[in-house]
């Protein structure tokens, strides 16, 4: 560690200086004599006060944690020199991460001994985060020479996105043959009644209604509907954003993304991920947990990326978009090109609804009469894009990120269940 | 040298003043060179007093050296979040002793003013040098040792 002198002590040492001078120019030795003590205290930690030896280090509790949930990280110096030395330690963070306390902690280290400091660290966003390596400042004893080193290394904290548990998911039109928990329209085993039919060999006995069969004087089955599990593609918009200080679109539309990929990846649906924006990231759909830790993982990645690239459906792998796939688009609705890809999606017959991550919490009319009415065309042209989309069939839910997800989702599957017959053409 | 009573009270009231305005500035500004500056004023009010003045003055200094340290360590930790109790022990303790020491050393000297030794050009001349020896070694070690 390079020492150099603190703020402090070419004062200390003027002062010893001229007062000495002063005492020479005027005849007065009671001014050399007020200077002495700060001549012994220069000339002492100057010269009695050895090199320090410090090593430091910082050891989150956890790696990965949830957004906004705090976890502690300690901090650790340890002096391999021959006297105390007095230390300021603070870890150096990525943005995103709030240290309490904010500023740093004063700690004595004595010889050849370690001392901790714990703070505590709390992810404001979801992301991929960083702490350390450590600022140490050490002074001397009497505070005249102070040296400042960044020890130790940086380490990767993962904030997960906080995410809402949802009761309500959007109904896929079509399901996979693969168990599950939504009501196929196909008739096989299942617990939900479908219909009644005729007897044909090979029914078994226990599908026989009774009461129909006495009723109709033959012999009738009953048919049910099978619960089957469906494909979700939940394609994340990231084009554009609209964003203040404090928070933007894309962090409520990732947590939204794992919120949905949780709770549909827990109805045993097979869930892909698509981050369709300047860069074009995509994970293929998948069951299970592992496929959710692989989802947030990638959804952390998430970032919006200028690009003037005009992407279209084509863009996409066929595997990421399987056939009879629901696409739940998650976007704020502000660039053209995810919306012409959403039109796209649909007038190929994919089974498409909207999560709009509603802007308007980050956009606010200027101070202006003609401000106030452009911010009012705007809001209107985004109904219209809504009522065009309708249109086509595909259901939008506009979500205020301050509220909850469900009611949103209960407005689209409404929609779906008023518009099903044109939806399936 | 004032030899008016009710204005050498004055001045030192003026003097006071304006070192604690300092003193605040320093703290305010979070800067120890006000704080210096209230030192050497405070240092001069010194010659102001009538009485005493070789006997008080190694109390003096010490007292200002530990204003001093008091002012800027004030300063200094003002922007640390936490600061562990030992901290606090170890430099009033060290800062104590120094000040101690110094005023033993300053008393020493005031006692070798007061010797009867007859004043003359070489004396002061040898006062002016080893004040200047004094100087030139500490500046010379702290360049030495923490470079130009």
């Amino acid at each position: 560690m390079k020492r150099s002198l603190s703020p402090r002590t070419p004062g200390v040492l003027a002062l010893a200086g001229a007062g000495l001078i002063a005492a020479l120019a005027t005849g007065r030795p009671e001014l050399a004599l007020i200077a002495v003590p700060f001549l012994v205290f220069g000339g002492a930690g100057l010269v009695l006060v050895p090199e320090p030896h410090v090593t430091a280090s910082v050891e989150p509790g956890r790696l990965r944690v949830s957004e906004g949930e705090e976890l502690t990280a300690t901090v650790r110096v340890r002096n391999d020199g021959a006297e105390p030395v007095e230390v300021e330690v603070a870890p150096v963070r990525t943005g995103h991460l709030a240290l309490a306390p904010a500023s740093t902690v004063a700690l004595r280290v004595d010889a050849q001994s370690e001392t901790e400091a714990v703070f505590s660290v709390r992810p404001r966003r979801w992301g991929a985060h960083g702490i350390g390596p450590v600022a140490v400042r050490t002074r001397d004893a009497l505070g005249l020479t102070t040296s400042e080193e960044r020890l130790g290394t940086r380490i990767d904290l993962r904030a997960f996105p906080r995410e809402e548990r949802l009761r309500e998911l959007v109904a896929p039109l079509r399901t996979q043959p693969f168990l599950g928990t939504h009501v196929a329209r196909a008739r096989a085993d299942g617990i939900e009644f479908a219909d009644i039919r005729p007897f044909v060999v090979g029914d078994r006995a226990r599908e026989v209604n009774w009461r129909a069969t006495a009723r109709r004087g033959s012999l009738q089955v009953n048919q049910r509907h099978p619960e089957h599990s469906s494909d979700v593609v939940l394609l994340l918009d990231t084009f554009e954003e609209a964003r203040d200080q404090d928070s933007g679109t894309l962090d409520s539309a990732v947590r939204t993304a794992a919120s949905l990929a949780r709770a549909h990846l827990a109805r045993r649906d097979r869930v892909g991920v698509v981050d369709f924006g300047g860069t074009l990231h995509w994970l293929e759909p998948a069951f299970g947990t592992r496929q959710l830790y692989r989802i947030v993982d990638a959804l952390l990645s998430s970032n919006i990326a200028f690009s003037y690239a005009w992407r279209k459906a084509d863009s996409l792998p066929q595997r990421v978009l399987p056939p009879g796939a629901l696409t739940l688009v998650i976007s704020p609705l502000l660039d053209e090109r995810s919306i012409a890809l959403i039109s796209e999606l649909r007038t190929r017959g994919r089974d498409v609804a909207v999560v709009e991550v509603s802007p308007l919490d980050h956009v606010s009319a200027g101070p202006t009469a003609a401000d106030a009415v452009a911010y009012e065309l705007w809001r209107l042209q985004r109904e219209a894009l809504r009522a065009r989309l309708q249109s086509l069939g595909i259901g939008v839910a506009v979500w205020e990120p301050g509220g909850t997800l469900g009611p949103a989702l209960e407005e689209v599957n409404a929609f779906r269940r008023s518009s099903q017959p044109a939806l399936r053409a | 040298m004032i030899t008016n009573a009710g204005a050498a009270n004055q001045l030192a009231w003026l003097g006071a003043g304006t070192a604690a305005m300092l003193l605040a500035a320093g703290m305010v500004a979070q800067s120890p060179a006000p704080v210096h500056a209230a030192v050497a004023v405070l240092g001069l009010m010194f010659l102001l007093r009538h009485d005493a003045r070789l006997l008080l003055a190694p109390v003096y200094g010490a007292g200002l050296l530990l204003m001093e340290d008091l002012a800027v360590r004030t300063i200094e930790l003002s922007g640390v979040g936490e600061i562990a109790p030992r901290v606090i022990v170890a430099r009033v303790g060290a800062t104590l002793a120094v000040a101690a020491v110094g005023a033993c050393l300053s008393a020493l000297a005031a006692l070798a003013v007061t010797a009867a030794v007859p004043r003359s050009v070489l004396l002061t001349a040898v006062g002016a040098l080893a004040a200047v020896a004094a100087f030139v070694a500490i500046v010379f070690f702290v360049r030495r040792r923490f470079g130009p």
